[in-house]
């Protein structure tokens, strides 16, 4: 039968993620990638808090520090930490698919070199996967990892790479060979990013300091102690770390939050507001809801061990979608606005902001272009 | 947390969905519409024991009722079926029907039932079809209702009058759906696959996002109808915003890939696309639906993460 009562359990730590949330993260908080370094530390020190509590990868396995929480515990923790402007910072990208892929093809070194700073909270990583000539095509990525000795020197440029300034590692890929396919002969590295054969560029945008650089390798040099998994055997890495990430980010949770809370931020010009904005806003909300209930069925899924692409990618659309539909609505209610008061004004801030990283995204973490295909190829195949 | 309906519903609505099939399928609505008469495939009803379930008695009848709405709607059956199956149980009816102002109808015509009505502020009326001036292709079995009060105690009837329907109308949006796909990787031009053109496919899965958008909002207000929820009437609500959108996809969308075969009657598609009219237009259509929702959230929005 149907239920969608998650449980005490799930109620619990949602209570537990906000009280913490309340007490150590600042209500101005828009999240760590802002011009202030200040925004940046509450990030580190919050994961660090969540990691004492055993929160930060409640997720993991046991053995790996974890306590294997359930899917519906994980979608709450993804839904809190979006809604609340991602108090982890880059980090939950170190938690939630960095730390899994080593888990599953690092080396006994490698774990013990890696798990133990991620579970800590302690390290950020970047992601080397795009390059210029290889956006949505990541396979035809060019960045050369050529043998010298027993190791490898690595060249090439990364590009769209998120919180490269501020990463200590870079999860990499690199064309160690060319096989038949463009996606044989890729191979993953862990690379620290402090090497001065690393150069990073940010690149200025609309979304904000630190979500976009450019990355340079020149000559890099890395050793076999450094390659994640199997040399020219990749690719089946990466599809593995994407399939980690197949809810991905809970954009319906701050977008649902935003919704709520325009009411309150405009106290007595809520009332005056058109009736056509406040039907947008309605309907806002019912498609806050049909995203998250589309989220809802493929962890449904997943919990049982199956995976439908299809739903995946319908989610996608519909969630990438429902963002920026609900910035316009949003931006459109920000107009009404009193002009002064605390409430009214973190409101006009998060929801420029929420507006702002609405352009990206239909195009980032796999543009809705590709989530159609897949959705279409799903649908014709049934 | 189970975001399936029990097995057993979706095993009744599959076979229901076979026997509507075996009594005639995409005949019935044809019949009904030759002859003003939806008691057409009345017999398989009584055969599958529709009238025997109880949705307002548990779960899993409620469960089997949707179920049952939407093999009625894949199959675009002309009988009233949700609408029976949301008879309220403590007045000598046969069948309920949500009204709105400023003319109380609906899609009452053709079968002979007693009515009641209930409108948003569920209040309760005796309702009487008056004679349709137009003839069934254009009418869609709708009529006017002539309305006497009985009281005020109908909130609910009202969330079960709107949710049923919606899930005869997401059977409809499900059909449409799957003659398209099929129909677009038969149907070739310049050589090659109508569904191999990513104009084609990207059409395609814009409505089908539609349609399981829709289909996990109408699980979802039937949960809340399950578990007795406060807000069930804004669910319901809810989804018929959703649904109404999501029909106006798809059938546009599965109308545009079907080309100029999709409008003739010798398609399933044209009789589809007539039959959802009633249930998109009545009692409220998208505008109406989304401003009665509206009022009714006030300032407190729509349950949920952070919602009320």
């Amino acid at each position: 039968m149907l239920d969608y009562d998650q449980g005490p359990e799930v109620a619990a730590l949602r209570a537990d993620l906000r009280r913490l949330i309340a007490d150590n993260v600042p209500r101005d908080y828009l999240g760590a990638f802002t011009e202030d370094p200040a925004d940046l530390e509450v990030a580190q020190s919050f994961c660090r808090l969540l990691a004492e509590r055993g929160l930060l990868c409640m997720a993991w396995p046991e053995e790996f520090g974890g306590r294997g929480a359930s899917p519906w515990e994980q979608t709450a923790v993804r839904e809190e930490m979006w809604a609340h402007h991602e108090p982890r910072g880059a980090q939950y990208m170190g938690v939630n698919w960095v730390g899994p892929a080593i888990m599953r093809h690092g080396t006994p070194e490698q774990r013990q070199a890696h798990l133990p700073p991620i579970a800590r909270g302690e390290v950020i990583r970047c992601q080397g996967f795009s390059e210029p000539d290889a956006g949505s095509d990541l396979a035809s990525l060019q960045t050369a990892a050529r043998r010298d000795g027993d190791g490898w020197r690595i060249t090439g440029q990364k590009i769209w790479t998120s919180y490269a300034t501020m990463a200590q590692w870079c999860f990499l890929l690199a064309r160690t060979s060319r096989g038949e396919k463009k996606q044989q002969g890729i191979t993953v590295f862990l690379v620290p990013m402090d090497d001065p054969a690393i150069e990073v560029r940010p690149i200025p945008c609309m979304l904000g300091p630190h979500h976009l650089n450019e990355v340079f390798l020149d000559d890099l040099w890395v050793t076999e102690a450094d390659v994640l998994g199997e040399v020219d055997r990749g690719w089946s890495v990466v599809q593995e770390v994407l399939a980690f990430e197949r809810v991905g980010i809970a954009r319906y949770a701050r977008v649902e939050r935003l919704l709520q809370w325009a009411p309150a931020a405009l106290g007595d010009a809520w009332d005056g507001l058109p009736d056509e904005l406040r039907g947008r806003w309605a309907r806002m909300l019912t498609h806050a809801r049909r995203a998250r209930l589309l989220a809802y069925r493929v962890v449904a899924t997943q919990a049982t061990g199956q995976v439908r692409p299809g739903d995946t990618a319908a989610y996608r659309i519909a969630v990438t979608r429902l963002d920026q539909e609900s910035a316009d609505v949003l931006m459109d209610i920000t107009a009404h606005l009193p002009d002064a008061g605390d409430e009214a004004r973190r409101f006009r801030k998060a929801v420029e902001d929420h507006h702002r990283y609405s352009v990206s995204a239909t195009v980032a973490s796999g543009s809705i272009e590709m989530q159609r295909i897949l959705l279409a190829r799903a649908l014709l195949a049934a | 947390m189970n975001t399936d309906l029990a097995p057993e519903a979706v095993e009744y609505g599959l076979t229901a969905r076979r026997a509507i099939e075996a009594a005639g399928g995409d005949e019935l609505a044809q019949a009904a519409e030759r002859e003003s008469d939806r008691r057409v495939g009345d017999k398989v009803l009584d055969d599958l024991g529709a009238w025997d379930l109880d949705p307002r008695g548990s779960a899993d009848e409620l469960e089997a009722a949707a179920a049952l709405c939407r093999a009625a709607g894949w199959w675009a059956l002309p009988h009233p079926v949700a609408e029976r199956l949301a008879r309220p149980r403590d007045l000598d009816a046969d069948a309920l029907v949500v009204v709105a102002a400023p003319g109380p109808a609906g899609a009452v015509d053709g079968v002979d039932l007693r009515w009641v009505a209930v409108d948003l502020d569920g209040r309760r009326s005796r309702a009487t079809p008056r004679p349709a001036d137009d003839p069934v292709r254009t009418s869609g079995f709708v009529a006017a209702l002539d309305i006497a009060p009985v009281d005020d105690a109908g909130a609910g009837d009202l969330a079960l009058g709107l949710v049923l329907p919606c899930w005869t109308l997401l059977g409809m949006l499900d059909r449409a759906m799957g003659l398209t796909s099929a129909y677009v990787q038969q149907r070739h031009q310049f050589g090659q696959p109508l569904s191999s053109f990513q104009g084609v496919q990207f059409q395609l899965t814009d409505a089908e996002v539609e349609r399981v958008g829709l289909e996990e909002l109408a699980r979802y207000a039937l949960w809340s109808l399950e578990a007795g929820r406060p807000d069930a009437i804004e669910d319901a609500l809810a989804l018929r915003l959703a649904a109404i959108e999501a029909a106006d996809v798809v059938f546009r969308i599965t109308h545009q890939l079907h080309g100029a075969i999709g409008f003739c009657d010798e398609t399933t598609l044209s009789w589809l696309s007539r039959a959802s009219q009633p249930l998109r237009r009545l009692p409220l259509g998208l505008s109406a639906t989304r401003a009665a929702l509206t009022a009714r959230l006030g300032r407190q929005g729509l349950a949920g993460l952070f919602g009320p």
